[in-house]
């Protein structure tokens, strides 16, 4: 049944994980002899679709990775996927049948923050594991994450507002306009944008909020330009940003504009060309292209879709969802449950301890008894005490048809 | 509201109105022949400007890619006819409606089995706007525009101006009385699916061209579409041209009044406010073409 | 596995009410009612605004149908003289209009950022009592609809509204008034949609603007059609089906690793698709139907 199933169960157990995997399948904390099972729930068709294959590809050969290295001592692993469709119900039914059908134990990769909403309460009282990359605050406050099984890896709405703002500044603005897509996690990323701009003394006309879907964005570009800023935040995704910076070239804008890294995709590069994304400034939480656990998750991207690892932000967040989740479990030992494993999650990937980029590094240092620090594809992951990750952004400029990474927000 | 910055407002309106009466003037055909509000439409456009992106990406041509385009959406069309809707001759018009609305589906997910979700483009260059008395126009617009006025002539000069149209416009009248007087169904039917077919296709590459491809691009502006052949009146292809440039007008006009987020549903309550106090359309007769 | 049998039928049991109520429109009276998503927000919103105001949850729930039957109300006054297709495209719109409004209207919806933390009626006995207590409580508002509709059909009015469906003009001559019968119609069907919408809200605890598309919509169409418009046992058994194919291609996707997530998805629309054009042509009646239509 499953996509892909590791039997690593003989080999790392030996006789007595054969002779006791008849004892036990049911029971909810995960046991030594029984698999650990990872759901993948990506948003493969609906809005999300542009990152969700090669969020759940990532999945599959991260973990594969893992397999390779050696696999999680004591703890087989298996994986099944499943689809979100972008879409809080059908997300909750997906969630349901790998809770209860393939009885999982962490489920890895929800996007989008009305799905992750809606499948955390049923995580929760299953005890699951949920490892996500959206940016709701709700996601973790004390009321929705009580059990601190829900760990973010993605940056938080307010954490994207002040690198705006931080980028604003930088870049001396003195008149800063904003647009958002009309949802939530893009009118509050400028929401918060303006109040950390308005902190520092800066004056923001109320965010233009557009809806998906036009076939047009000049009259929302007219109005955000209407006080000539020279500094434009558009907060949206791949099709309509595409839309919106063309027409904003066309209608000859001067102002410097930022978008996040999220919103630009190869296909905004063949769709513009290098003249209407010239001094396009990209906000994004790689923060060190250069890090080793990008470049392995770049490799392998490439191999398992034809498009560079930078493409996709989230695909290289569930890179290091598998890898932060091995890890953890690798320290929490095969009998551990998942709130030992949830436990364990920071002291694997905060400092203080030895900078590692991939599991196996992790795994042999964790063998030894030594502390780790997982530095990784997405950033350098480390966890804040309510489980969100504190992202660095690195801001890139688009120059003579390349992005180029200028500096970095910390 | 300066004087600018509204007649801005009405440019990008005309824009909008414009592909929403392209996609108007193909659900209009339908409507007036072939008697049901035709949800493919969108699909049809969607389909076309898929066609289009790989057509231009094999030959180099956009011109190409737009007439392989037309050919190909044109015979879909005729093969949805032939297939699907040909069977339905007599029935009550649910039963193609909701067959047109799985054909959607259909053509839509095919689409997406082959080539994913990610967006498409054409190449074009891309240009700066002209600044003409206040308003930025770009040379984008200006083949937009032509592109709709040649369509709209090329069917009302088919409609009126040829033997075949004489009798797609009988059958529109009245198809009981059509039949009688001895016109085949069946060349009049292929033709209007050429039509329709045709029609959708320029407004998807139009569409494609402003835009960007992705796969529900069509459908989403299949609403607005039905808005533009109901305000025309129902079998009133001229009328569901200039409704649907009416739409994109009001809807772009409304925006200092209601924001951003009404301006779509802004259509809509026209739509429902006309039904009511004219059912039979802005432009529309008591009964279709003659 | 329990739990998860139980999430389906608790939605299919949704599902069902929902095709229960275009059925009595469409199947019963001829009304084309595309906006059932319209009444299915009305319904889930009422009923989670209220709840959260500390509304006890009967309350809630008969608000949410009422609600749901009054939104019909102009919309059926203006409209239900209108040609069948004019009525499709108004009630589609309707259903956009809604949306957006609901988007827009944080004050009272709060947006786009949706309404978490609706208190589910029976959590208190834990995850899985409480699970088979909701399914009991869908099940059994089912059957209050199954119950309704067979009452209703089975009245003179019942047979008033199926004279109209097949030919109206006939109960004009007769000095019946269609266009009064079929709002009365109109109003119930969008009342059961309601219920079925507050069902909805508090099974999900959660629910934003992006959960009331048209899809829906179609999917309970689908419903309609495969089981049969116009028979009660109909909606109950494309409502099913529906569910079946909905989940059942979860576990297909399981069995042929071939396909990939992506593909299944389009895989599932195809199928979808294909269905309505299959059923459309060659089986109008449903499964279960006799009438042709």
């Amino acid at each position: 049944m499953p996509v892909r199933k590791w039997m690593l169960t003989r080999r790392v157990l030996g006789q007595a994980g054969a002779a006791t995997a008849l004892a036990a399948v049911v029971g909810r904390p995960a046991r030594a002899d029984r698999p650990y099972r990872i759901g993948a729930l990506n948003p493969i068709t609906g809005a999300g679709s542009t990152y969700g294959s090669g969020m759940q590809k990532t999945i599959l050969f991260a973990l594969e990775e893992v397999k390779r290295a050696g696999g999680v001592d004591g703890r087989p692993i298996e994986v099944y996927a499943e689809d979100t469709q972008t879409s809080p119900d059908a997300a909750v039914l997906a969630a349901r049948k790998l809770i209860d059908a393939n009885k999982v134990d962490a489920i890895i990769g929800t996007w989008s923050s009305s799905v992750s909403l809606a499948v955390l309460p049923i995580t929760n009282e299953a005890n699951c594991l949920l490892l996500h990359t959206s940016s709701a605050p709700a996601l973790s406050t004390p009321a929705q994450n009580p059990k601190h099984l829900a760990w973010r890896f993605q940056a938080a709405s307010h954490q994207i507002g002040d690198a705006y703002a931080a980028i604003a500044a930088h870049e001396k603005a003195s008149r800063a306009a904003a647009m958002a897509f009309n949802n939530d996690v893009q009118i509050a990323s400028v929401g918060f944008f303006r109040s950390a701009w308005e902190k520092a003394g800066g004056k923001l006309p109320n965010p233009v909020v557009y809806e998906p879907n036009r076939t047009s964005y000049a009259a929302e570009l007219q109005q955000a330009l209407s006080e000539k800023p020279d500094f434009l935040v558009v907060s949206g995704y791949v099709p309509d940003t595409s839309i919106i910076l063309r027409e904003a070239y066309e209608a000859g804008n001067t102002a410097k504009i930022v978008i996040p890294g999220w919103a630009m995709g190869p296909a905004t590069v063949k769709a513009l060309g290098a003249e209407v994304l010239e001094g396009l400034i990209v906000v994004d939480a790689v923060p060190d292209a250069g890090s080793a656990a990008f470049k392995t998750f770049d490799a392998a991207y490439r191999a398992a879709t034809g498009n560079p690892g930078s493409s996709n932000i989230y695909a290289a967040m569930c890179y290091d969802m598998v890898a932060v989740l091995t890890l953890a479990m690798q320290k929490a030992g095969p009998s551990a449950d998942n709130a030992a494993i949830a436990q364990v999650i920071p002291e694997v990937a905060n400092p203080p301890g030895q900078a590692v980029s991939s599991f196996a590094e992790g795994r042999k240092l964790l063998q030894a008894g030594q502390k780790i620090n997982y530095e990784g594809a997405s950033g350098p992951i480390d966890f804040d005490e309510r489980g969100d990750v504190t992202p660095v952004f690195g801001v890139s400029v688009f120059h003579d048809g390349k992005l180029e990474q200028r500096y970095l927000l910390k | 509201m300066s004087a600018a910055v509204g007649l801005n407002l009405a440019v990008a309106g005309l824009i909008q109105g414009l592909l929403i009466a392209l996609a108007g003037l193909a659900v209009s055909l339908c409507f007036a022949v072939a008697r049901f509000p035709n949800a493919a439409t969108g699909d049809f456009m969607t389909f076309a400007a898929y066609a289009g992106v790989a057509a231009q990406a094999w030959t180099g041509s956009l011109l190409a890619g737009a007439a392989s385009a037309v050919l190909l959406t044109a015979g879909l069309a005729v093969a949805s006819y032939v297939l699907v809707f040909r069977n339905f001759r007599g029935r009550s018009l649910v039963a193609p409606l909701i067959a047109s609305i799985g054909l959607a589906f259909l053509l839509r997910s095919v689409l997406t089995f082959f080539v994913g979700f990610d967006q498409h483009s054409f190449h074009v260059p891309i240009a700066r706007a002209i600044v003409f008395a206040g308003a930025r126009v770009r040379p984008i617009d200006l083949w937009l525009a032509g592109t709709s006025a040649v369509t709209l002539l090329a069917v009302l000069a088919v409609l009126f101006l040829t033997p075949i149209g004489r009798r797609m416009r009988a059958v529109a009248d009245n198809p009981e009385l059509a039949r009688a007087s001895g016109i085949r169904a069946r060349a009049v039917m292929l033709t209007l699916w050429t039509l329709i077919g045709a029609c959708s296709a320029v407004g998807g590459v139009m569409l494609g061209l402003q835009t960007v491809v992705v796969p529900e691009m069509g459908w989403n502006l299949l609403l607005p579409a039905f808005a533009a052949a109901v305000l025309g009146g129902v079998g009133n292809p001229t009328g569901a041209v200039l409704a649907g440039i009416a739409l994109g007008l009001v809807q772009a006009l409304s925006t200092p009044l209601v924001g951003f987020t009404y301006q779509t549903a802004i259509s809509f309550i026209l739509l429902i406010a006309t039904l009511v106090l004219r059912p039979q359309g802005l432009l529309g007769r008591a009964e279709p073409v003659r | 596995m329990q739990g998860y049998l139980t999430a389906v039928g608790t939605v299919g049991g949704i599902y069902a009410l929902l095709a229960l109520g275009l059925n009595l429109q469409y199947g019963f009276t001829g009304l084309i009612n595309f906006g059932v998503v319209a009444f299915y927000a009305v319904g889930a919103y009422t009923s989670a605004l209220l709840a959260l105001r500390g509304v006890p949850f009967v309350l809630d729930f008969a608000a949410a149908a009422v609600l749901a039957a009054l939104f019909a109300w102009p919309l059926g006054v203006m409209c239900l003289r209108l040609r069948d297709d004019y009525l499709a495209i108004v009630t589609l719109a309707f259903a956009e209009i809604l949306r957006t409004v609901i988007v827009s209207e944080e004050w009272l919806t709060n947006g786009t950022r949706g309404i978490p933390g609706i208190p589910r009626p029976f959590s208190g006995l834990g995850a899985a009592a409480g699970g088979f207590a909701y399914l009991a409580l869908v099940l059994a508002a089912m059957l209050a609809g199954v119950s309704l509709t067979v009452r209703l059909v089975g009245s003179p009015f019942g047979r008033l509204i199926q004279a109209i469906r097949d030919d109206e003009d006939a109960v004009r001559s007769v000095g019946k008034s269609p266009a009064r019968c079929k709002l009365v119609v109109f109003m119930i069907g969008a009342g059961l949609t309601g219920l079925a919408g507050a069902l909805y809200a508090h099974y999900l605890t959660y629910i934003s603007p992006d959960q009331f598309v048209p899809l829906l919509t179609f999917y309970v169409w689908i419903a309609v059609i495969m089981g049969g418009a116009g028979r009660v046992g109909g909606a109950i058994a494309g409502a099913a089906l529906l569910t079946l194919f909905l989940e059942g291609s979860r576990f297909l996707r399981d069995v042929l690793p071939f396909v990939s997530e992506v593909q299944m998805a389009s895989l599932r629309l195809a199928a979808i698709g294909l269905m309505l054009i299959l059923f459309t042509l060659y089986r109008p009646q449903g499964l279960l139907g006799r009438v042709a239509r």
